[in-house]
């Protein structure tokens, strides 16, 4: 887990240091773009320059796959479930355990589009995540008036998560050692132990963590500063849209 | 009959690897991506207001539901081997959250939960966001939390009852991705079919792990109870008066 919640390493790169809420800002205008595109040229050529600039910000291309792997499974049930959904042109048949399937022309393109979607989304998505601190897009979430209440909690679960998945490994190791995992039930038991002592543990740090905030001024509120936005940048990614918008049509 | 068939076993395999409660990004056109939103946005807003609420009599809530948070995402990461469909696939965790603190807090930790992992792991993503919370938020802590306390109030023991739990918020989870990506997907096809093929498809995988969800969620409350029954008091699962019978 920690390889693809921890940044890659990355060199002083644009990206990196352009604003954290015109990244989102740009994501949330592309994504809807994306969504509602219907031909196949926008969603991949967001999804090259996507993947490219994941490239160039030093993230390893088998990181690139495993995020990929489950999106795109996804899209290949969904282009297979459209393939073979009844439409106007039959295109092919194949013969599946004594079973006739007929590929359509219409499913097809509908496949398509919906996999080249999914391929854009997802590339664009894992840009902001591997070109964005989550400090940064919880700030830049914030802006974007989410509410402050899950804001904290969004920066608590961060700030511990790491904490919590290494002392769930250490007790994870250790039950698996102890044969705590041969067979079903076993494992089971093992798992509910595991995942008991996690909650536990969670009560537990949540006390200490308030008692420790507290002694340092902690009022159930947490500040969150904001930079003035850079009107430069917002006129970059601006234009940097707007030249992506013409291959919306396309 | 063969088609169903056809396509099921086609679907089950493709789709039994793959984190089968997460929709991914840019699956959904956007104008059901904006409709699961609209749905989950007022749930998410009680939430937000109900631990605010809780908030202002105990400082320790906010980090206590991130650190829930935290386990919610951990638990939701975790590869459990699904016997009958020889794969892995993983659990939802919602249900203990809602037993546990609530399903509105449920809901907010969910969202967080799902948040992170829609930047970070590309479990599910930030279009179909409303989606996920809808099923794994809204209607896995909903059913979890009804579930458990229909059985404890009609004198269910606890572990039987956080068992049903688990089972209610994993199966309810399912069905409701099972409906949203059937309507996201279906086209001009009908959607009734189609939603029953998709739930099909899912049953090898998703029906076991229901029950393994359930007794996740059993042996989770039976170690509190046995280990912390202070925790489970405080969060309001037992009453302080029945820990020692319950």
């Amino acid at each position: 887990m920690h390889y693809a919640l921890h940044r890659p390493e990355r060199a002083d790169n644009f990206l990196n240091r352009l604003d954290g809420r015109v990244k989102l800002l740009v994501v949330l205008v592309l994504l809807p773009m994306i969504l509602s595109c219907r031909g196949f040229v926008f969603p991949l050529l967001v999804g090259a320059l996507s993947v490219s600039s994941c490239l160039r910000l030093g993230v390893r291309p088998r990181h690139l796959l495993l995020r990929f792997a489950q999106p795109l499974l996804f899209a290949a049930a969904v282009f297979l479930f459209k393939m073979f959904t009844p439409g106007a042109a039959p295109l092919f048949s194949l013969s599946v355990w004594g079973i006739t399937l007929i590929g359509y022309a219409d499913g097809l393109v509908a496949g398509g589009l919906i996999a080249c979607r999914i391929t854009g989304a997802v590339s664009l998505a894992a840009l902001l995540g591997f070109s964005t601190t989550f400090t940064e897009l919880l700030s830049a979430l914030a802006w974007f008036r989410l509410p402050p209440a899950l804001i904290e909690v969004a920066l608590f679960a961060w700030r511990y998560l790491f904490l919590l998945y290494d002392d769930a490994m250490v007790v994870y190791g250790a039950q698996k050692n102890r044969l705590g995992y041969v067979g079903y039930r076993q494992g089971l038991r093992s798992f509910g132990t595991l995942a008991g002592a996690m909650v536990i543990k969670a009560f537990d740090s949540s006390q200490t963590i308030t008692t420790a905030m507290a002694q340092r001024g902690y009022d159930g509120t947490t500040p969150l500063r904001q930079q003035p936005l850079r009107k430069q940048e917002l006129a970059a990614a601006s234009l940097v849209v707007a030249l992506l918008g013409v291959f919306w049509h396309v | 009959m063969k088609k169903v068939l056809a396509f099921t076993i086609m679907m089950h395999f493709v789709a039994a690897p793959a984190y089968a409660m997460h929709i991914s990004e840019g699956l959904l056109p956007l104008n059901w991506a904006a409709l699961w939103f609209a749905v989950a946005a007022p749930f998410v807003v009680l939430g937000v207001r109900r631990l605010n609420t809780l908030a202002k009599d105990d400082l320790a809530m906010k980090p206590l539901v991130g650190l829930l948070a935290a386990v919610v995402f951990i638990v939701s990461c975790m590869p459990i081997p699904v016997p009958t469909a020889g794969t892995c696939s993983h659990p939802c965790g919602t249900g203990i959250a809602a037993i546990l603190a609530g399903p509105l807090i449920g809901v907010v930790i969910s969202t967080v939960s799902l948040l992170l992992q829609a930047l970070f792991l590309a479990h599910g993503g930030l279009s179909t966001l409303g989606a996920d919370i809808v099923s794994m938020g809204v209607v896995g802590s909903f059913a979890g939390w009804f579930v458990f306390r229909g059985l404890r109030s009609v004198g269910t023991s606890l572990a039987l009852a956080a068992f049903f739990a688990g089972l209610a918020t994993d199966w309810g989870t399912y069905l409701t991705t099972s409906a949203e990506l059937a309507a996201g997907i279906r086209g001009t096809a009908p959607f009734w079919p189609l939603a029953t093929k998709i739930a099909l498809a899912f049953v090898p995988t998703q029906l076991p792990l229901g029950i393994l969800e359930g007794a996740m969620t059993a042996g989770m409350v039976t170690l509190l109870q046995r280990k912390r029954p202070d925790l489970l008091v405080k969060m309001g699962v037992v009453k302080e008066s029945k820990v020692a019978h319950a």
